[in-house]
């Protein structure tokens, strides 16, 4: 699924956060938001998430506006995309709940009430086993298959992250919106998150990640966009925006000066 | 247990009876109404929601002898509800204690979903949650609280005795048995008479009664 944002911009109570963000997303790529903080990367993905409408431009996932259908037929799209958060959130349930609620939301309602009374009353009713195949794949995916009946607060940060990814990955979406996701994370939870990036862009899923740490985003990007005060800068490969940038603020920004001089930059 | 107890074991059935009765009814009927109140305005933003939860929790104070002079006046033969005839009944104290545990059911319950992170809505929608999932995975988060607000307003509803007292009329049958005695008037009534022992195995049952009911349910909720 191809994602374009066409000259969007964002505003809350008359304060403008993104302004005539163009950019378009392809299946199988990874694009890369970077930008310091505050210039507006997680409300770029919110609004790539659906989880906002912008307040001018249009969004379009192949080619169709979501925010033009019915909350139904919006819904449809909306379930097509995968987001992951900057801090795991993990319900107050076994690792394996946590993974398949993806796929139990999109279950009919017969089907959950027998679920649900299934819970009540197990071998009752549905003699369903306890974890599926399908959710012990996702976790496998962030090298977590045996963690399936564990308690969340038995996780460690990483591992936590790691079981939102697998929720996210478990309902099979075709774009992936990924918040800072290693922004807490060891190296080894890193690479494994970065790893299971890379699988989903195997899989020929776009995805859209906002990061701080500018080597992943030279390592796993195919596009990095540099986003500053609400503003798209510059949009290109790993290898343009981080040694060959057009924009002298990308150049700053990427070297570290705009961390302290912002204000002699914007002007 | 007193004598007077154990020579009069339909006694203490009949009042534990229609107190369990009235504060059960009374308790499934304000939980129904109370939960749906408390996520609507847990979910909505609107003006004067702050406004609406102060009254709310002031109502979670709202003095049971107050409460059962308003019913009464409501129920009595002059007032809007005279017709049904219900002074001195058993649906007039479930009546009372309904006012009385709504605002606290509502209010524990508001504040439980209010305290769910914004991070748990924003998950069950990133899922592709509707907004009725979205409802019942908060509605789930926040299920300890909620209980917990049941719970408060069974307490409220079963240890109350002025508004019971005042629709109720603490009446008893000719053979003894109780028609709109619950354990807390009868309490009242046996230390008046000077029945101490009467009353303090009443405050017995009493206890052990809410602790059976906080146990059945916490065991239902899953703690």
């Amino acid at each position: 699924m191809n994602l374009a944002l066409e000259g969007v911009s964002y505003g809350v109570d008359g304060t403008e956060i993104l302004t005539d963000i163009s950019l378009a997303l392809e299946s199988g790529e990874i694009m890369t938001i970077i930008g310091p903080s505050g210039a507006g990367k997680t409300t770029l993905l919110r609004l790539a998430a659906l989880f906002e409408q912008p307040t001018g431009g249009t969004i379009r996932y192949d080619g169709t506006d979501p925010w033009a259908l019915s909350r139904d037929d919006r819904l449809v799209i909306r379930r097509r995309i995968g987001m992951v958060f900057q801090q795991a959130s993990l319900f107050d349930a076994p690792v394996a709940r946590n993974v398949d609620i993806g796929r139990r939301v999109r279950w009919p309602w017969p089907r959950r009430i027998r679920a649900f009374l299934e819970r009540l009353l197990p071998g009752q009713f549905t003699g369903s086993p306890a974890v599926d195949e399908r959710t012990l794949e996702a976790l496998e995916l962030v090298g977590l298959r045996d963690a399936w009946d564990r308690d969340p607060t038995s996780l460690s940060g990483g591992e936590a992250q790691r079981v939102s990814f697998a929720r996210a990955l478990a309902a099979e979406p075709e774009v992936l919106v990924l918040d800072e996701p290693t922004s807490d994370l060891d190296p080894r939870n890193t690479a494994i998150l970065e790893r299971a990036i890379e699988r989903s862009r195997e899989r020929d899923h776009g995805v859209l990640l906002a990061t701080h740490d500018m080597h992943q985003a030279e390592r796993i990007s195919d596009r990095v966009a540099f986003l500053l005060e609400g503003e798209l800068v510059e949009v290109g490969p790993p290898g343009q925006v981080f040694k060959n940038p057009r924009d002298e603020r990308t150049a700053r920004f990427v070297r570290g000066d705009l961390l302290y001089d912002d204000n002699e930059l914007l002007a | 247990m007193p004598f007077e107890l154990i020579a009069e074991p339909n006694y203490l059935r009949s009042v534990i009876r229609v107190s369990l009765t009235v504060s059960l009814i009374a308790i499934f009927v304000s939980t129904l109404v109370s939960l749906p109140i408390a996520f609507l305005i847990g979910f909505a933003d609107f003006r004067g929601k702050r406004l609406v939860t102060a009254i709310i929790n002031t109502g979670m104070g709202f003095p049971s002898v107050a409460v059962g002079l308003f019913v009464l006046l409501f129920i009595s033969t002059d007032g809007p509800l005279g017709s049904l005839d219900l002074v001195y009944t058993p649906e007039a104290m479930i009546i009372s204690q309904c006012i009385l545990a709504a605002p606290v059911i509502t209010g524990v319950a508001l504040s439980a979903v209010e305290s769910v992170d914004d991070a748990v809505r924003d998950t069950a929608y990133g899922v592709g949650g509707t907004r009725t999932d979205v409802a019942l995975i908060t509605l789930k988060e926040a299920r300890y609280g909620v209980i917990t607000g049941v719970l408060a307003g069974f307490g409220r509803a079963i240890s109350e005795v002025g508004s019971v007292l005042i629709v109720g009329g603490n009446i008893a049958y000719a053979d003894g048995t109780s028609k709109t005695r619950t354990i807390t008037t009868a309490i009242t009534f046996e230390t008046r008479r000077g029945e101490f022992e009467t009353a303090l195995a009443l405050g017995a049952v009493l206890i052990v009664l809410v602790l059976l009911v906080n146990g059945i349910v916490m065991r239902l909720g899953g703690r």
